[in-house]
């Protein structure tokens, strides 16, 4: 991991968020904007996989809950774009809470089922029982034209200021990420990845950190949800469908789940791929499958885990902790 | 009961049990694999559907519906085998995560591919000869093919468990879900009994698909629901145990069958709420055993 050589670290961030400041200059706009929404969702499904060591397979319900509440937020109650992230990030919170009561204390393979389980739930209700606040198969539709009031006025209706503004909140967000996961919390969580008999040995309460890093999580992938909302300015339905869930996992492995910067690489890659692919054949999800297939065959450690091995690092303990 | 004359609710319950008997196959054959080989295989309902595809291939070029539904569980165990020899075997004795994640890709990759090759139309599976429509019963309408279903899985469950308890085979299945590496210094080949026991557990995910063909159409995108119904009922039953299996195939059969009846736009999400429930109330599932999990 990265976080022992601090200087290394701020680097790193640094020079992704470097990246994704040139980006919109280098690709188009909406993938631009849509690949840093998933760069934020990725990373922050990966404080659970690629740091806790703990699989979900239902962070659509965080992303999607996300997206509509944010939605909700800005269609029925007019509120700012702000305070509709805010919203957007509490239920996040909210709902991670609510699945860790019911399901942390699981081993790892029941937590995921449980976790798809839960995530498909909340796309039936959104489908059929909500319809009336949902739109159910149609999606959240009709929310106002965006625009920013505070600090200054900007208006959220070209894709260049909506890009700016979202790079502003992930950028914010990724340094957030950046001291949870440099913290002695985050070192407890790798930790427990590692070996979590001897933590709970040492005297750490697991459960309770493992609860906690959900909740970061779903709060993080709920606002990439939010901010796919400001930048649709409506809400698909399968923005909840475990499609969504698998996505995020397949990005993350893609980039590597044990480097820091990983699933942000992963999500763009993932993204840029599917925007070539489908160009050509529109049989994205075979190539998708099959490639993911081959990854966790013969590269486990994703494009950035490889990377390191092949170059970066001196000796293997670095390498595997990449 | 609530307006609703008694002949219905009976027939809603023949309607339960049917799903439910399919929801069993399914069950079953996960926690079979779970307990062999500790994966949980997200892509047993892309097995179900292959089964299905696989029924409505053989009856159609065979002509009956019997030789089909044979014929699928023989391909799928065939298919199942060979998934497991050459993707997952690689993967035993890494992070344990690793096996779940490539049956994943396998559930990503399939149905697309079955849509390339069978486009996304359903395929129909024509009803035996003989289970056509229904009959009458002490003033009950009874659908002689979900009748048959009901009856075919009972058989089907208690065979199953006669060859879990009686044969040898089943005897070393049942040594290796406790303690595989003490089979294996027994002198068995636990890497082969692996590979039986996902092809065992498929294989009834594929008798599930072919006998749920009839009733529903085969199209590429029916495993997905199932793989997460089949999750929630092995969570109800407890995981690992055929038993649980059973009763918490019955109990989901019952569940959205009734839902249907009486709050429709809710069917597809009560399972969960059973689910939710459950895990507040016995987290380790009905017949799950204390502390595995």
């Amino acid at each position: 991991m990265d976080f022992l050589n601090r200087h290394k670290g701020l680097k790193v961030i640094g020079g992704a968020l470097v990246a994704m400041a040139v980006l919109p200059h280098v690709i188009s706009v909406p993938l631009a904007t849509e690949i840093i929404i998933y760069v934020l969702f990725a990373m922050g499904f990966n404080i659970l996989l690629g740091h806790t060591g703990l699989i979900s397979f239902g962070h659509a319900a965080y992303f999607g809950l996300g997206s509509y509440f944010a939605g909700f937020a800005l269609r029925y109650f007019d509120a700012s774009v702000w305070m509709s992230l805010l919203w957007a990030a509490a239920i996040g919170g909210l709902v991670a809470a609510a699945i860790g009561a019911l399901a942390i204390r699981k081993k790892g393979v029941y937590f995921a089922m449980i976790s798809l389980a839960f995530g498909q739930m909340f796309y039936f209700m959104a489908l059929s029982p909500l319809k009336k606040w949902t739109g159910g198969e149609d999606g959240l539709k009709f929310i106002p034209k965006l625009k920013m009031n505070y600090p200054f006025y900007l208006d959220l209706s070209d894709h260049i200021s909506i890009y700016y503004f979202v790079f502003f909140v992930v950028a914010l967000s990724l340094i957030a990420m950046w001291r949870i996961l440099d913290s002695p919390f985050g070192r407890q969580l790798r930790a427990i990845r590692e070996n979590e008999d001897r933590i709970q040995a040492c005297g750490y309460n697991v459960t309770m950190a493992k609860f906690y890093s959900l909740v970061f999580s779903g709060i993080f992938s709920a606002l990439a949800g939010g901010l796919m909302t400001v930048n649709l300015g409506y809400v698909p339905v399968t923005s909840l469908y475990w499609t969504m869930s698998g996505t995020v996992v397949m990005m993350t492995i893609l980039g590597g789940m044990h480097s820091f910067i990983g699933p942000a690489v992963g999500a763009a890659v993932f993204l840029f791929l599917q925007d070539s692919v489908m160009k050509i054949i529109d049989r994205w999800e075979i190539f998708v499958g099959v490639m993911f297939m081959v990854l966790i065959l013969l590269f486990r450690e994703g494009i950035v885990g490889t990377l390191q091995q092949r170059f970066g690092a001196r000796t293997s303990q670095e390498a595997a902790e990449g | 009961m609530f307006g609703i004359p008694v002949e219905v609710l009976i027939m809603q319950v023949i309607f339960g049990l049917a799903l439910g008997a399919i929801y069993v196959l399914l069950a079953s054959g996960l926690s079979i694999i779970f307990g062999l080989l500790d994966v949980i295989n997200f892509a047993h309902g892309t097995f179900y559907m292959l089964g299905a595809y696989a029924a409505f291939m053989a009856t159609s070029l065979s002509g009956s519906f019997w030789v089909g539904v044979a014929a699928s569980v023989v391909i799928v165990m065939l298919i199942g085998a060979m998934t497991e020899y050459f993707l997952l075997k690689p993967l035993y004795g890494e992070w344990p995560f690793y096996p779940l994640l490539l049956t994943f890709g396998f559930a990503v990759a399939v149905p697309d591919l079955m849509k390339a090759l069978f486009g996304l139309i359903g395929k129909v599976v024509e009803y035996p000869e003989g289970l056509v429509g229904a009959f009458i019963w002490g003033g009950v309408l009874v659908p002689k093919y979900r009748l048959f279903i009901i009856i075919f899985t009972a058989v089907v469950m208690i065979a199953l468990f006669l060859f879990l308890k009686r044969s040898d085979l089943g005897m070393i299945i049942r040594a290796a879900t406790r303690d595989s590496l003490m089979v294996n210094v027994l002198g068995v080949n636990t890497s082969r009994i692996w590979t039986t026991g996902f092809a065992l557990g498929v294989g009834l995910a594929a008798l599930g698909g072919a006998l749920h063909a009839p009733m529903v159409s085969a199209i590429p995108d029916m495993g997905v629901e199932m793989t997460v119904e089949s999750f929630v009922v092995v969570v109800i039953g407890g995981l690992g145990s055929v038993g649980g299996a059973i009763l918490g195939g019955l109990i989901i059969g019952q569940v959205v069958s009734f839902v249907s009846l009486f709050a429709g736009e809710y069917s597809q999400v009560a399972i969960f709420f059973a689910m939710a429930v459950i895990l507040m109330v016995r987290p380790r599932g009905l017949f799950g055993e204390a502390g595995r999990l």
